[in-house]
């Protein structure tokens, strides 16, 4: 994995333009998906904070999914959900502990963020910064231990 | 990978990939009642039949069912072919003498042309065509709790001995995943029912919204080692408790 989707919640100025990129991106048939990425204020003034999956390490929508419709794509570190192996149970978006396996009314189908299969929409428009998708510096030691 | 033609275009596949999947990713709409993606194949419905051949075969076809059949280097592939498209029809035929009232079943057969059965036609039946979607996905899934059971005429997908079915965790896979809709289930408050079978809801302990049954939360914190805690609060209100601890850090550091 070569890059790291990083969020800033500092720089979000609630404009929710991620939200509308993350729809668009997601899109069925000409008709916009729901958004995986939320920009909510957190109870406090001023301030915003764009929730959206953390692609955990030790993931409970993984486990909690019995059919193995998720995984990991080592390429870009995001959990998949294959929509052809889905069986619509709602446990992983029942287990998820931060509500980011997200029931899709429109279209009937449990989405999560995929980072856009290695190159997130959302980064790409984010105004201020406060969302990116950065190549990782992988520093060379030079003397060893 | 394996190189086959289909319809006369060139496709490439992973071996030991089975033609309907390679026909699926294709966008090529060939109907296919009994297969899910989640369970192994299974060849009940034969709705998934296919014309293949191949060079050598001197102009000789055969006829498989697309679910069932690994591809193979050179195959060459008709889903839609006169021959096929007639042996569609017949099977379709004899879904609607035994479902004349499925809306599933009587759309699939207009699309073939067949507005009427040929055959005398079932009175007593019911919509479930035993492609055993509901089944093998709830042995998938490990909870075992129904199964078609007699055999020829009389066979249908029941739980054991036709009591309350006690695996049963009301996770809903079996009803969503039919093909006719013909599992039934309802919703009644905090309570859903399938299966005559009354399960408990899990209400959001922050604003009320009803999740999954309290069974299937309790089966997946006990077996697959999910805290149930992580059960007691909807979707929306965990994204507002991470946007709250985010948002007390950021609060912090702004500070400083
Ligand atoms: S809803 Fe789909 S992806 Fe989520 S746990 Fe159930 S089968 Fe797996
Ligand atoms: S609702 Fe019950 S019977 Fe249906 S798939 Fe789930 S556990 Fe099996
Ligand atoms: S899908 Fe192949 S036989 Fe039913």
């Amino acid at each position: 994995m070569n890059y790291r989707f990083i969020v800033r919640p500092n720089l979000c100025t609630g404009c929710r333009t991620c939200e509308l990129a993350c729809s668009f991106t997601h899109s069925i048939d000409n008709i916009r998906g729901i958004t995986r990425i939320y920009p909510l204020d957190g109870g406090f003034k001023d301030l915003w904070v764009p929730v959206t999956c953390l692609q955990c390490e030790d993931p409970a929508c993984i486990k909690s999914c019995l059919v193995d419709a998720l995984r990991l794509n080592p390429e870009t570190g995001a959990i998949e959900l294959n929509q052809d192996i889905c069986v619509h149970c709602m446990a992983c978006v029942a287990a998820c502990p931060f509500g980011c396996s997200i029931f899709d009314k429109q279209h009937d189908i449990i989405v999560k963020c995929d980072l856009c299969g290695g190159d997130p929409a959302c980064a790409h428009f984010c105004p201020t910064k406060a969302l990116e998708w950065k190549p990782i510096e992988v520093k060379k030691k030079k003397v060893a231990i | 990978m394996v190189n086959l033609t289909i319809n006369g275009r060139i496709v490439q596949a992973k071996e030991g990939e089975m033609l309907l999947t390679v026909l699926r990713r294709e966008k090529i709409d060939v109907p296919a009642l009994c297969h899910h993606e989640a369970v192994e194949p299974f060849g009940a419905c034969r709705l998934c039949t296919v014309e293949i051949t191949k060079e050598d075969w001197n102009g000789y076809s055969n006829y498989v069912t697309s679910c069932l059949y690994p591809v193979e280097e050179g195959l060459i592939v008709s889903t839609h072919s006169p021959k096929v498209n007639e042996l569609r029809k017949t099977i379709l035929d004899l879904f609607l003498a035994r479902h004349p009232n499925s809306p599933e079943i009587r759309q699939l057969a207009a699309d073939y042309g067949v507005f009427k059965t040929s055959y005398e036609t079932v009175v007593d039946g019911n919509n479930c065509i035993l492609c055993a979607i509901c089944t093998r996905i709830c042995d998938t899934m490990g909870f075992h709790a129904i199964s078609t059971v007699g055999r020829g005429h009389g066979k249908e997908v029941a739980p054991p001995l036709h009591q309350v079915p006690p695996d049963c965790v009301g996770c809903l896979a079996c009803a969503l995943n039919c093909p006719t809709h013909y599992i039934e289930y309802t919703f009644d408050n905090n309570y859903l029912t399938i299966w005559d079978k009354k399960f408990e809801l899990m209400v959001c302990s922050r604003c009320g919204k009803k999740t999954i049954t309290k069974e299937f939360a309790e089966y997946l914190s006990k077996h697959r080692d999910i805290p149930f805690s992580y059960f007691e609060i909807c979707d929306e209100c965990h994204r507002k408790e991470l946007a709250a601890t985010m948002g007390q850090i950021t609060s912090w550091e702004r500070e400083a």
